[in-house]
């Protein structure tokens, strides 16, 4: 039933095609400059040119033209093919830039009028994030140069006064805001495929024109900059992590155990998690001054987000002192002796000049190590606490608790040290790690 | 400067407006007219009851408002004897630092709205509470960016703090007075996610009542506090999630409410602390707007 009128379409298209053929070499001059760089043609010649369009390209893809035809026998005259699927056909190869990018040439290729192309930018770009290319701009570009050129720019006052085209200049608009939401920035090249498109003042190039005012103020706002790749092994991970948490310039990351993997003669896997630690100096010595009588803590773990990736780290910290053992250290006078540390005078304050704010102090126990492990249980974590004995002997004669949640914990502590707390942290396993970490201090 | 149909845009944004209004409804006098209404999901049929149905007439609160609002007019009508807002002249005038908002107690957190993409059927999750010691407060739950499936909602994932309106007697708003300040100081901790501060300010026409001033909050993450200075200048204007392209600077004689908004898009459990919100006077900042105002940003 189908039959007929197709073979007719492929009768005209060939008699089309051989009848062009003898027409073109005429006109190619013209077509082939009108195609490459319709920028440099005034609106008239534009105009008189126009005629010509379609029959320039139609030389230009004679092969393709075939291409289409055998296509379209092949598909049994099936005239409904979502886009959808011509992505998921591909997709069951690999999921890659090259396909996705084949996906695109077959699309160009396959119709000189460039049919259903909205519906094809649109599951193109549901489709970015599968193929990894949703931060690529040179895919947006190209997916952009599907659009037909000129034929959506407006070209009288009438048109430029109503929304021209208004699915297509959505679709640009759609194509710009997924850029935005991913983060790429244009470039000239997306300026002038939009003003090829759709024309100088149309929505898709008052959008770009808003992401080129805003994108690069916004840019290096982050005073804490993740980089976009985050490092796969896990050590750079923690370094980089590590070294952000520790809110001091001053703090040495150090990797106190590498992640190692091994069969003993027997046959049992042995392996052993990463122990990255840090500390600073200033964290260093508020441990050595530390009471030894009150106990010190390994809570966690706390999440902490570098972009999309959640990484949890494990802290070492005491509760606060109670207000009758808080006492003001002095300053050594001898510290410094090119200027006075501390000014005891008086200087001459205006009544205006309070910055300070009148709140009460939010009291927290001092925090003096951060670490993050392979592994969030107590034997690693015991392992971190005897590896920071080596710099800080103070914990060997110090009672360390575990408080370890299985989930994340809300990064706390209590104003008083609850009994209940200790309690439930397990003091058992603690007391035993203690002699056997005193023993290897005496080694 | 909606490109698109207004419906098909879900905004960030959307869900501030959501929350607002039912909280603040009083007893007898029906709520202020919404211009807009309220957010209703693809699908839902209009909700075509007539205003007097909705009034709920009880005894108890009826005697539970004349008393809130006669204090709340008492303390009005004195406070103006001991000086501007109740306080002291000296204090007034000589003052550089404010806090505005401080988490000291549970009933700190009355002054406060959570919110999340619940409202239009996403799957975040948002709580508030004090923190451990009751001295701050803290921001958690999970965000989940999956959009509702509806067919008209594109993005979701979203989990807001936003402050209340304050309000004087018999209902009438009050707002902050900030211009002899101008910086934000906030004392925080949050887990290395970037937030978004939303300022409002009180509008005169009906368009504007959207609009929104608005800067980024990154946070470090770890175990210490961070102490953030905004300078007023940087906020930008914003309505229903769009930046606009003309702006001005924030005028701060009369804000409304201050929010948090997370929307990072990074799926996964989420917290912020925050210990006081404070504005003061920077004296080395000069600068009046960050952005340009002599033409439409970008020039179109």
């Amino acid at each position: 039933m189908n039959c007929a009128p197709r073979l007719l379409r492929i009768q005209n298209f060939r008699a089309l095609t051989v009848c062009l053929r003898a027409i073109v070499p005429a006109a190619a001059p013209f077509t082939s400059s009108h195609t490459h760089s319709p920028f440099l043609h005034g609106c008239s010649v534009q105009h008189s040119l126009r005629s010509f369009h379609g029959s320039g390209a139609l030389q230009k893809n004679r092969a393709i033209a075939k291409d289409y035809e055998e296509k379209s026998e092949h598909e049994g005259g099936k005239s409904l093919v979502t886009h959808d699927d011509l992505f998921e056909r591909v997709a069951q190869e690999s999921r890659t830039k090259a396909t996705f990018n084949r996906v695109l040439d077959v699309f160009v290729k396959q119709d000189i009028r460039r049919r259903g192309h909205v519906e094809f930018i649109y599951a193109a770009l549901k489709k970015m994030l599968e193929f990894g290319v949703e931060r690529d701009l040179a895919v947006y570009n190209k997916l952009l140069d599907v659009f037909p050129k000129e034929v959506f720019v407006p070209r009288n006052f009438i048109q430029r006064m109503y929304n021209h085209y208004p699915r297509q200049q959505e679709c640009g608009v759609q194509l710009l805001e997924q850029m935005e939401n991913y983060g790429v920035l244009p470039n000239v090249e997306t300026k002038v495929l939009l003003v090829q498109i759709f024309g100088e003042k149309s929505h898709p190039m008052r959008k770009y024109q808003r992401l080129m005012y805003w994108f690069p103020r916004f840019k290096n706002m982050n005073p804490y900059p993740v980089p976009h790749e985050l490092p796969q092994d896990p050590i750079d991970l923690a370094r980089i992590s590590l070294s952000r948490i520790a809110a001091d310039l001053d703090a040495k990351v150090t990797v106190h155990q590498l992640p190692y993997t091994d069969i003993t003669e027997s046959g049992e896997e042995v392996s052993q998690p990463y122990i990255i630690g840090v500390q600073s100096p200033d964290q260093r010595s508020l441990l050595a001054k530390h009471n030894t009588s009150r106990p010190v803590f390994v809570e966690g773990p706390f999440p902490l987000w570098l972009r999309k990736t959640c990484v949890y780290y494990y802290v070492l910290r005491a509760d606060p002192l109670p207000p009758e053992e808080r006492t003001e250290e002095p300053i050594d006078p001898e510290r410094c002796f090119f200027y006075p540390l501390e000014l005891d005078v008086d200087l001459d304050r205006d009544l205006e000049d309070d910055d300070s704010f009148d709140v009460d102090e939010v009291v927290e126990g001092p925090v003096f190590a951060m670490c993050m492990a392979g592994q969030g249980d107590q034997v690693t974590l015991a392992k971190w606490i005897s590896a920071l004995q080596e710099t800080n002997p103070v914990l060997g004669r110090t009672a360390t608790l575990f408080r370890l949640e299985s989930g994340p914990g809300e990064l706390q502590s209590a104003a008083e040290p609850e009994p209940a707390s200790e309690t439930e942290a397990e003091p058992g396993p603690a007391e035993e790690a203690e002699p056997l970490r005193s023993q290897r201090m005496k080694q | 400067m909606a490109l698109t149909p207004m419906k098909q845009i879900t905004t960030l944004h959307r869900g501030h407006f959501l929350t607002l209004s039912p909280s603040l409804c009083s007893l007898v006098c029906g709520k202020r007219v919404n211009f807009m209404g309220e957010y209703r999901r693809p699908g839902q049929p209009r909700d075509n009851t007539p205003p007097w149905k909705k009034i709920q007439f009880s005894f108890a609160k009826g005697v539970e408002g004349v008393q809130k609002h006669l204090g709340l007019l008492k303390d009005e009508m004195f406070q103006r004897f001991v000086g501007p807002q109740g306080r002291p002249l000296q204090v007034h005038m000589q003052e550089q630092t404010q806090v505005q908002w401080e988490f000291r107690g549970p009933e700190s957190l009355s002054q406060w709205v959570v919110s999340s993409d619940r409202e239009i059927g996403g799957r975040s999750e948002a709580y508030l509470k004090l923190g451990r010691n009751s001295n701050t407060c803290l921001l958690y739950g999970t965000l989940c960016s999956t959009p509702p499936r509806d067919g008209e909602t594109r993005y979701s994932g979203y989990c807001t703090l936003r402050s209340k309106q304050p309000m004087m007697s018999f209902d009438r708003k009050k707002h902050y007075d900030w211009s002899s300040f101008n910086t934000l100081y906030l004392r925080i901790r949050g887990d290395g996610r970037p937030w978004m501060i939303n300022i409002t300010a009180e509008t005169y026409f009906t368009h504007q009542s959207d609009d929104m001033y608005n800067y980024f909050l990154f946070t470090r993450g770890g175990p210490y506090w961070e102490e953030v200075k905004i300078p007023f200048s940087k906020f930008f204007i914003s309505s229903r999630g769009r930046i606009q392209d003309e702006q001005h600077p924030l005028w701060l004689d009369k804000i409304n409410t201050i929010g948090f908004t997370l929307g990072d898009k990074a799926d996964g459990p989420f917290q912020l602390e925050i210990d006081f919100i404070a504005v003061c006077n920077d004296r080395a900042h000069t600068e009046e707007f960050a952005y340009e105002v002599y033409k439409r940003n970008p020039e179109v």
